[in-house]
């Protein structure tokens, strides 16, 4: 299939032109607008995003590839960003994504059959104070997992909804 | 003056340079794979580190601090530095490997990180033996592996584009590629893909790397991650020959090396001028060993019967002085070429005045709009400003074709008219044609008599380029009357001495027969019963030099001394003194 | 030595103040107070150089782990002339451990963004950037929102608060990459490159964004500029330790009973931070280990713990750092050859890859360590490991080969016997 940015992205990326004395810094932020148009920046993408923005296309590729969180193949629908670094490794993160794994009947990186979920293994998320923890499809982050949150949340997703911002207080206020 | 103190030694400089830099201008070494005086400094190899202090001056008296040996006090930094990026400054005191045991240790540390992952095959690696990797590691490296684990894998023998394969094992994201697809060729072609150690060079998916000048990365690789689809395989560079020349197939004149090996030429790389091409050329100049290897004019043809059959040296001097003679002179027309060099249009020139010809025509060969500013040029001759410079009438195509018209004797110096369209079989219909030859082509198809003479891979000689700097070839395969052995002007062996002493290879049928064209004019000249001796390019270039004011102060080794020299640039057409 | 008095401190960068994300509800808390003074108080602030000297003054320590004196960094900006400088405002937190600037973009954007301003104006910076991680998703639209608030009250924009000063104020989303939390990597990732940290000098502040001088500050690190100017230089140094002073935002995780973000003074005990900030160890297992600042810093064993606070100076006596004050704790259960290899794991996937050192090594570390977790290491392959910290540190362009190979030099220097019970004893003598 052919991509095109819709006249909505494209005035958004005339306007991140103007925050910037050059347009090679709207490189990250219109790899942004576009996997969030077409849930990945595969190359085909990658070549819309230079030719829009007037850059050699091996330089889009080469920021594509080196930041992770740009997706340069198709995802299931939801993607699972099982932290597993250290704080979230020490309260059980490892389990988390092992549960995970069975429930989903994938391995970690794979996809399942129905493409509703991609099961991944992610680095420090910096929510180490609320481990175990995973990111939905680089949107909210879902704190202090056990197996009866994620079935919980694997529910909801699978009908349809995404999970809620967590707000979680700072432990010395009362107040917020 | 300021002074540093590298190894012990003190040194003087002006200016700014970077130290890794000064330290090679000296002639001393510090082993480097990133680094490359033309492009930006990455420093990302990390090979480069040496020592660095600064001899330590009291704040009050501004005296230098001398310890209780009596020595000056040095402030060392408290990391060692990379070379490359280090700017040389007044009272800098370094230490390099050559001297220092914690430098010595870093370099080996350094080399054994880009090992691990390397996967050491330089016996089926076409690098090996020129490979800054390999000779480094012999020379700085750790002696055994303590890498017991598995080695990364990454993407081999992929076809970047039409000229250059990447093995993305072999790479050591030096980034000396991409940075000279942004910085020098400018075509942003390629980048790093990826992160951490899975990053290697690649074009944009789907993408070719068909840069006009992608064959400099190969060249500028410091290991056997990119090489050329061309020449891979065909020779181990120790086997070859490298003799200086320069790129005949456009205006430029890059400055180039031909490696040869049993009287073939397999490969084309650029010699570095300043001046000229800097480290680099097009990628099409590569393509000319062809020219030198293949479809050569090998002996003398003469047609018999409207045919073309092999003949002899002596029936082509007897037929070529035959023709002279038995034509009129106004019907008798000498053409020169922008392809040949000064001294062989130079020639063809003196032996026209002395049988009492006009001296000979030309006209230029160029393709409006093919330049590209760099080193691609609109001109497709190497020699068109050095028969300006002759003196010679330049036609324009439609001029030649008539001047061709009115001949009854047309004598063509290597210039392929009919190929390249200015003339065809019609305007030579019913003259005799005698066609100076290196390769066969369309145009010595339709010649009475085809008199093969040496590529520029084959004598020494001269050319003029588009920015009338003069610069010489030296004679790089044997023809079948020379001999590398006996011929000063033939290298033997490679320039750095690593490989054989010379080319042992002894396929005669590579060898072209072929003359200089100096030489079967002097024949021909001598067998007429005219005084002419002329006995080498050298020669003439001091005759020419010596006759033409265009030319003054012009030799050989002069040229190869400065690399060239800039003749004056309005010297328009040529004063006889 | 002296015991800084924690259990009274009033947090002021994170008041307990509801809504105070809200600039309504800032301002009515006496916020861009300081912002105005600094722009208009002319007795106080009668130039640009007062505001520098005074947040030099206040020693406040970057908080994004190098602990530098902010205003020193400040005043090394070269004078204006009419051009581009930026302030690029580092809210990448990529350090595992660390997730305390999440909190300044949730509850009091604010206090940043007034601190950024008065940087800002102080070096007479035309374009202030705000980098954030990019899977700090809500907290890049939290902070868009904070920001286009500022800008509809008048605090950003053209000729601010009838002076003739102005300045742009933009946030620029990360997209995954720890990296981009060193410095001059974040300024390769704002002009829209990869990740590659540059070498220094020339220094950000010579050439950084652009070409252009700038500066470089931690989000938390400009959110204490707020509070030295509301309050003072000598009220900031009154607070915790003597040589590294000031509020601290602590991210304590880990096996502790209470984790999460606490603002206390510097130089804290960091028993008490365990044992009674955080509620002491859960399921009342013993401590065993604390990482004090993020993954980087070394380890420390519990029983070189006692009478160490949360400061360069006395952390620096067991052989650690402050960091980022992002604390791991881990209790007796703790499997310290796990815990290594994860962390070379996250450096071995972070390294950007462009020195050589730190892209071998990195990969290396790592797979020697998989190779002793599973059971298959020598005791030969420990000493390797050290060998190799050795050769990786200070011969990098950037930090983060130190920052991969402290861990593993500490931890196996702090738990030797841990890993030697993982090795086998020889397989050369089996075989």
């Amino acid at each position: 299939m052919a991509y095109e940015f819709t006249k909505e992205d494209l005035k958004e990326i005339e306007k991140l032109k103007a925050r910037y004395p050059e347009v090679k810094p709207v490189t990250l932020p219109a790899l942004w607008i576009a996997q969030n148009r077409f849930g990945h920046v595969k190359p085909e993408v990658q070549k819309l995003v230079a030719d829009t923005l007037g850059l050699p296309e091996a330089h889009v590729h080469g920021v594509a590839t080196f930041y992770t969180q740009y997706y340069k193949e198709e995802k299931g629908k939801h993607v699972l960003d099982v932290c597993t670094c250290l704080s979230c490794q020490l309260c059980g993160g490892y389990d988390i994504l092992e549960y995970l794994e069975e429930k989903l009947g994938i391995k970690t990186g794979q996809t399942t059959e129905d493409g509703m979920f991609t099961l991944n293994q992610v680095e420090c998320l910096g929510a180490c104070g609320y481990a175990p923890m995973l990111q939905v499809t680089n949107d909210n982050y879902v704190n202090n997992l056990t197996p009866e949150k994620v079935d919980k949340l694997i529910d909801s997703l699978k009908n349809g909804e995404k999970p809620e911002y967590e707000k979680i207080r700072m432990p010395q206020h009362k107040n917020t | 003056m300021p002074q540093v103190i590298i190894d012990g030694q003190a040194y003087e400089f002006e200016g700014q340079h970077k130290l890794l830099q000064f330290i090679q201008d000296l002639g001393k070494e510090v082993p480097f794979f990133c680094y490359h005086p033309s492009m930006s400094i990455p420093a990302n190899c990390r090979q480069c580190m040496v020592k660095v202090g600064m001899y330590v001056k009291s704040r009050e008296t501004g005296e230098y601090e001398i310890d209780d040996n009596g020595n000056k006090v040095i402030r060392w930094f408290p990391k060692l530095q990379t070379s490359c990026n280090v700017d040389v400054a007044d009272d800098m005191v370094v230490h390099t490997q050559e001297t220092d045991e914690e430098v010595r240790r870093a370099q080996k540390d350094n080399l054994e990180f880009i090992l691990i992952n390397h996967p050491l095959d330089c016996p089926i690696c076409d690098q090996a033996g020129e490979c800054p990797l390999q000779i480094q590691t012999y020379k700085y490296g750790p002696e055994g592996s303590r890498f017991e684990v598995k080695k990364v894998h990454k993407p081999k023998r992929v076809q970047l584009g039409p000229r250059v394969v990447l093995d993305a094992e072999r790479c050591i994201n030096c980034t000396r590629c991409t940075r000279f697809t942004e910085e020098i060729s400018k075509t942003h072609q390629l980048t790093i893909t990826s992160r951490g150690d899975k990053n290697y060079p690649i074009t944009a998916p789907g993408r070719e790397f068909d840069d006009p000048y992608s064959l400099n990365t190969v060249d500028i690789c410091p290991v056997g991650a990119l090489t050329s689809a061309d020449f891979r395989f065909k020779a181990r560079v120790w086997e070859m020959n490298q003799t200086p020349s320069i790129d005949i197939t456009n205006g430029k004149g890059c400055n180039i090396d031909l490696w040869t090996r049993d009287n073939l030429v397999l490969r084309i790389t650029p010699r570095f001028n300043e001046e000229v091409n800097d480290h680099w050329m097009p990628d099409e100049g590569r393509e000319a060993y062809r020219i030198f290897n293949e479809n050569r004019a090998s002996k003398p043809k003469q047609k018999l019967d409207g045919e073309q059959i092999l003949s002899s040296w002596n029936n082509a001097i007897a037929t070529f002085n035959e023709q002279i003679e038995a034509h009129d002179k106004k019907d008798i027309l000498f053409v020169g070429s922008p392809h040949a060099s000064v001294e062989e249009n130079y020639v063809l020139s003196k032996f026209a005045n002395l049988v009492g010809l006009n001296p000979p025509v030309f006209t230029t060969h160029i393709e409006k709009g093919k330049g590209d500013g760099f080193l691609i040029t609109d001109d497709l001759a190497p020699n068109t400003n050095g028969s300006r410079m002759l003196g010679f009438n330049e036609l324009d195509e439609k001029a030649l074709k008539n001047k061709v018209k009115n001949a009854k004797l047309v004598v063509l110096l290597s210039d392929h008219l009919v190929d390249r369209g200015v003339l065809n079989a019609d305007d030579l219909d019913g003259k005799y044609l005698i066609n100076f030859a290196t390769n066969n082509s369309e145009t010595t198809k339709l010649a009475d008599l085809v008199i093969p003479i040496t590529t520029a891979a084959e004598h020494a000689a001269s050319y003029v380029n588009v920015d009338r700097r003069i610069q010489r070839t030296l004679p790089a395969k044997e023809t079948r009357y020379t001999n590398r052995r006996l011929d000063l002007e033939m290298s033997e062996g490679r320039l750095d001495r690593y490989g054989t002493n010379f080319d042992n290879w002894v396929t005669e049928d590579n060898k072209v027969d072929c003359l200089p064209l100096w030489r079967f004019i002097t024949e021909a000249a001598n067998n007429s019963g005219l005084d002419l001796a002329l006995t080498s390019g050298r020669e003439i270039m001091e005759e020419i030099s010596g006759n033409l004011a265009s030319f003054e102060g012009v030799s050989y080794e002069i040229m190869d001394e400065q690399g060239g020299i800039q003749l004056s640039p309005d010297t328009k057409t040529a004063k006889t003194k | 030595m002296s015991t800084v008095d924690w259990k009274n401190y009033e947090p002021v960068l994170i008041p307990d103040i509801k809504d105070l994300h809200k600039i309504d509800v800032y301002t009515k808390n006496g916020g861009y107070k300081a912002f105005e003074s600094v722009l208009k108080d002319k007795d106080k602030w009668p130039d640009q150089k007062s505001v520098i000297n005074e947040v030099k003054e206040a020693n406040i320590r970057g908080r994004g782990g190098a602990g530098f004196n902010a205003g020193l960094k400040w005043s090394f900006m070269p004078p204006a002339d009419g051009k581009p400088r930026y302030l690029a405002c580092n809210g990448d937190e990529s350090e595992p451990g660390t997730f305390k600037d999440r909190k300044i973009f949730e509850y009091n954007p604010h206090v940043f963004i007034e601190g950024a301003l008065i940087a800002a104006y102080a070096m007479e910076i035309t374009t202030i950037y705000v980098y954030i991680r990019g899977e700090y998703k809500v907290y890049i639209d939290m902070m868009n929102k904070a920001i286009q608030d500022a800008y509809d009250k008048g605090y950003i924009g053209k000729n601010i608060l009838g002076s003739d000063y102005s300045v742009d104020f933009y946030v620029h989303s990360g997209a995954g990459a720890y990296i981009c939390g060193e410095e001059t990597s974040m300024l390769e990732s704002l002009e829209g490159k990869r990740g590659y940290p540059r070498i220094k000098p020339p220094f950000p502040a010579q050439k950084g964004l652009w070409g252009r001088p700038t500066t470089i500050n931690n989000i938390e690190t400009l959110a204490h500029v707020t509070s030295v100017i509301n309050k003072g230089a000598d009220w900031f140094k009154s607070i915790g330790a003597e040589n590294h002073p000031g509020p601290i935002l602590y991210g304590i995780s880990g096996h502790v009973n209470r984790p999460g973000v606490y603002e206390l003074p510097s130089g804290i005990p960091v028993l008490d931070l365990i044992n009674e900030v955080a509620g002491g160890m859960r399921n009342d297992k013993e401590l065993k280990a604390v990482i004090p600042g993020g993954s980087s810093t070394p380890v420390l064993r519990a029983d070189q713990l006692e009478g160490i606070t949360m400061d360069a100076d006395s952390l620096r006596t067991v052989g650690s750092m402050l960091g980022t004050a992002g604390l791991v704790v881990m209790d007796e259960d703790t499997d310290m050859v796990d815990v290594l290899w994860r962390i070379a794991h996250f450096y071995h996937h972070e390294s950007c890859g462009q020195c050589t050192p730190c892209r071998e090594g990195t990969g290396w570390l790592v797979k020697i360590l998989l190779k002793i977790k599973n059971g298959e290491g020598e005791i030969k392959d420990l000493d390797l490991l050290l060998d190799i910290t050795t050769q990786m540190e200070g011969r990098t362009i950037c930090a983060l080969a130190d920052a991969a190979a402290w861990p593993v030099r500490y931890t196996i220097t702090r738990f030797r016997n841990e890993f030697e019970a993982r090795c086998k004893k020889s397989v050369h003598a089996i075989a």
